[in-house]
């Protein structure tokens, strides 16, 4: 047990700083696949090893508390020179702030001699682990040959890689201390380091937009880190324990003072999902090198924000805290998946789809039934594995082509016909039955039902859904027939992730069941779900994933050889109304002055409707509204 | 076990017939209304194997690999609805037939078939949260989103959701694609999109998608027949007159524009959705 935490835990510390002292890039591959590697195997044998608890040792005579202690300062000391060097009053204050609360905490309330459990896991900490080693790793793995190829395109003197890749595989550490910590001040401390870690790689191209946007990154995550601070200390004042598990299981909500530290701690939690209106930082953050952007969105950071949530929900179950975190939840789901609607910034569309998808998560952990969790876990799961793939193609798409708008992605087929169906699965396990994100989709309005305005607002975001994603795969496709696409070259460390990820979001699909009955069900003392031959049922219904991947499966594998078959046939020239230009294959007619037009296509964007401009300040008001009456209502 | 299967053969086989006759029947009435003659009632057989044995040409293979990815999730939503299965699972099924359709006639770079396909995709939007909204309600009243549990009740739904029935007409009419709710798939040739997001479907794999139209109308109308499952006859009167009642639309309405559509049936449907909800949980 405590060489595998030893190995999750502190390997990715030892491994980034050797990157950063070694700077051979040789090297540096061998250090990130191997700890990547060993990650993966280290979380699936922490899985098959099940829930613990586990505290380490004292080394060299000093405890581990008080070195985290230590730590915490240290780090908010950084943080504060970095508000310091980049002049940012909000960034002084919070980190000062945080600082007083914890000098506080530390030195007047805290009782020392009480033992608190370290490490605590359960199935939701042992499947964050498994997101993070493996999902992490492959996209570390994957910017071996992005950041070479990146670092080419800016015609870098020195390279800046061994500090990216510091922080870069850091940051799988702290997630896993962040998802297995059961102290919450051991919570806390990793907190900090992915909000410093994250503020690191966004800024890491040293642009000025790159510094600026990594500033609010830091700003807005020290506000969270302060509601962090405060909810701790409203949390300790009122239970007088900072065992995570003996505070969920005192059953204790009826106190007020717990009650709004805990929806201070779901404050932080959403300041680090990037929930509105704190949506700017990760907006902000597609600056960065790809590989660091699907970091953050997939697998660490903004998870840890709906971990904390999801992680402390039992405890504010049937307050008013509860339906506060779900109406937050439920709205920014609908208001980002509007606001995807209006952008054609490949990466854009993505930020905003995570914001929204985080959103459904944190609205499921505010539902807070066994049912609303599992769909929760689902989500976490599913959304973590497309995510990383989309944006991974992203990257792959937009070293190629030099744009990630999706209108020059139009048509991709015949300049990368491998990368654009890894694309179109990956856009398709986001929407569509049998994958796994619309299962955790399924649940989640089902489970949403007893309360009317969470419902109404997630039918609603998902049916813009399906708008911003259908679109984007079709327009992939768009072009003539008959044309044969160039066969696609790529780096083999670019096209494993990619593979591995693209085969992981249908086979993981197919597995749900599995995943249900053997990682999430052991969580509920009442299974919300049973599963009889791949199928899923609730008392509200049933979905039946083994049977419609079967159905499905035939219906494509038929749909396919038809299409095999049809190879040979004649491509007719698209309709243009008679005018088409004599034997071109695309469209052109003949126009006026009897000149050939060639034809252009764009998607509706609907900014009337949906535009960032119209609806930004709109939601970001109403979601303060919300936010202040989930905190106002624990009073 | 036999009931099952037979209750398969009976969504694959005869619910496109049964949706190809009503079909068939649409275009009488409508030709009625219009003073016409109209064809007979079987003509939509005829057309369908008139396409199916045209030469096969299309844009691109895309196009066929959709068109029966359409007609296979239509299929599979029918057989779902008649294994009385979970009601949001059916419609999340239906929904991979009306992305695919999208996004073959995407596919195709030719302006009428891709603004079909924007437009389409704002029809899609548009009913979806409805008839979400509609699932709901009925699990409020019956405790179940699974027809089998649905069909238990003791007093029609209709009585308990009459706005939420009125909902579902909106959504229904988008879904059909009927006026005033028709600009994805225009059929008038002089008009500018000629057949909207069905442009770049010809001969059989236009076939294809009729025959799941086919499918979906049965779909749509046994969502209807839901509202009033405790008698028969009043559960086929009530399916009667509401496609009666799309046809009469259909043919008085005008085409509008897409904003008026998703400003009016968001604004409508919400607010009837939100009183008939409210009453609902003012119960529960």
């Amino acid at each position: 047990m405590s060489n595998l935490l030893v190995v999750l835990v502190l390997l990715p510390f030892v491994a980034g700083l050797a990157c950063y002292l070694l700077r051979a890039s040789f090297i540096r591959s061998l250090v990130v696949l191997g700890t990547g590697g060993i990650l993966a195997v280290a979380s699936i044998a922490l899985m098959m090893s099940g829930p613990f608890t586990y505290s380490p040792e004292p080394v060299l005579g000093m405890s581990w508390d008080s070195l985290i202690t230590i730590a915490d300062f240290a780090l908010l000391l950084v943080i504060l020179f970095y508000g310091f060097k980049h002049n940012n009053l909000l960034i002084k204050l919070f980190s000062v702030a945080q600082m007083a609360g914890l000098v506080i905490l530390e030195l007047f309330w805290v009782d020392h001699t009480a033992h608190v459990p370290t490490f605590y896991a359960d199935q939701l900490s042992l499947i964050m682990v498994l997101i993070i080693s493996i999902i992490g790793s492959l996209i570390c793995i994957y910017a071996i040959p992005y950041m070479k190829e990146h670092e080419e395109h800016l015609h870098l003197e020195t390279t800046k890689q061994p500090r990216f890749f510091l922080f870069l595989v850091l940051f799988l550490g702290a997630m896993n201390g962040l998802v297995l910590s059961n102290n919450i001040l051991w919570l806390y401390f990793f907190f900090e380091i992915t909000t410093f870690c994250s503020f690191i790689l966004i800024g890491h191209d040293g642009t000025e937009i790159a510094i600026k946007n990594s500033v609010r990154a830091l700003w807005m995550n020290s506000a969270g880190g302060v509601a962090f601070v405060a909810g701790m200390m409203f949390i300790y004042a009122s239970t007088a324990t900072l065992d995570i598990q003996a505070l969920l299981t005192s059953g204790n909500t009826a106190t007020v003072g717990l009650l709004v530290g805990l929806a201070f701690v779901a404050f932080a939690g959403f300041t680090k999902a990037a929930q509105l209106p704190f949506q700017s930082w990760l907006l902000g953050a597609m600056v960065a090198p790809t590989p660091v952007s699907a970091l953050l969105h997939s697998s660490t950071m903004v998870k840890a924000g709906v971990y904390v949530v999801l992680r402390f929900a039992p405890a504010f179950a049937g307050s008013f805290v509860a339906t506060g975190v779900a109406l937050c939840g439920a709205f920014t789901f609908l208001a980002c998946a509007a606001l995807a609607i209006s952008q054609s910034n490949g990466k854009k569309i993505l930020a905003y789809s995570t914001i929204s998808n985080l959103g459904l998560i944190i609205a499921c952990a505010g539902i807070n039934t066994p049912a609303a969790h599992t769909a929760a876990i689902l989500l976490i799961i599913f959304h973590a594995v497309s995510k990383a793939l989309l944006f991974l193609c992203v990257g792959s798409i937009e070293q190629r082509i030099g744009s990630r708008d999706i209108e020059d992605m139009r048509g991709l087929y015949a300049r990368m016909p491998r990368t654009a169906w890894i694309t179109i699965t990956g856009i398709l396990t986001m929407i569509l039955p049998p994958f796994g994100v619309l299962l955790g989709k399924w649940m989640a309005i089902e489970a949403a039902s007893g309360q009317m305005l969470t419902v109404v607002m997630l039918a609603m975001g998902s049916a813009l859904t399906v708008v911003y994603w259908a679109r984007w795969a079709g327009s992939l496709l768009d072009m003539p027939g008959g044309e044969k696409p160039a066969p696609e070259e790529q780096a083999t460390l670019m096209r494993l992730p990619l593979m591995t990820l693209c085969l992981g979001s249908v086979v993981l699909s197919l597995a749900s069941p599995a995943i249900y009955e053997y990682m999430i069900r052991p969580m509920f003392v009442a299974a919300p779900f049973t599963v009889a031959g791949g199928v899923l049922s609730g008392p509200m219904g049933a979905f039946a994933i083994y049977p419609l991947f079967l159905l499905l499966g035939l219906g494509l594998l038929y749909a396919l050889r038809v299409v095999k078959k049809s190879r040979g046939m004649t491509y007719a020239a698209p309709y243009a109304s008679g005018a088409n230009v004599e034997g071109s294959n695309d469209g052109s007619f003949v126009g006026p002055m009897n000149a050939p037009v060639k034809i252009q296509a764009g998607n509706y964007y609907l900014p009337a409707f949906f535009g960032e401009e119209r609806l930004t300040s709109l939601a970001n008001i109403a979601a303060i509204a919300l936010i202040v009456l989930m905190i106002g209502g624990a009073l | 076990m036999t009931t099952d299967i037979i209750l398969i053969l009976i969504a694959i086989i005869v619910a496109p017939l049964a949706g190809g006759l009503i079909s068939g029947i649409d275009r009488k009435l409508t030709a009625r209304f219009q003073s016409r003659q109209g064809p007979p009632i079987t003509q939509g057989f005829f057309d369908v194997a008139k396409l199916f044995g045209k030469e096969k040409m299309a844009a691109n293979p895309w196009i066929i690999f959709c068109a029966w990815v359409y007609l296979v999730a239509a299929a599979l939503s029918v057989v779902l609805f008649f294994l009385q299965s979970d009601l949001l699972l059916i419609f999340f099924v239906q929904a991979i037939g009306a992305v695919f359709m999208v996004i073959g006639a995407m596919s195709v770079p030719s302006p009428f078939s891709q603004v079909g396909a924007q437009r389409e995709l704002i029809q899609i939007l548009t009913y979806e949260p409805l008839l979400i909204l509609v699932f709901v309600s009925i699990y409020l009243v019956t405790g179940s989103f699974s027809i089998d549990q649905i069909m238990l009740v003791e007093q029609p739904l209709l009585f308990k959701l009459p706005l939420m029935f009125i909902v579902l007409g909106y959504a229904l009419t988008i879904k059909l694609r009927k006026s005033p709710f028709d600009f994805s798939t225009s059929h008038h040739g002089h008009q500018e999109l000629v057949k909207g997001v069905l442009t770049e479907y010809s001969g059989p794999f236009l076939a294809l998608v009729e025959v799941a139209h086919w499918y979906e109308t049965i779909l749509v109308l046994g969502l209807c027949a839901l509202f009033w499952t405790t008698s028969i006859p009043a559960m086929i009167a009530l399916v009667v007159l509401t496609y009666l009642a799309e046809i009469l639309i259909d043919n008085t309405m005008a085409r509008m524009t897409w904003r008026w559509m998703l400003k009016y049936v968001w604004s409508v449907g919400l607010a009837l959705s939100f009183v008939n909800l409210i009453w609902l949980y003012a119960k529960v």
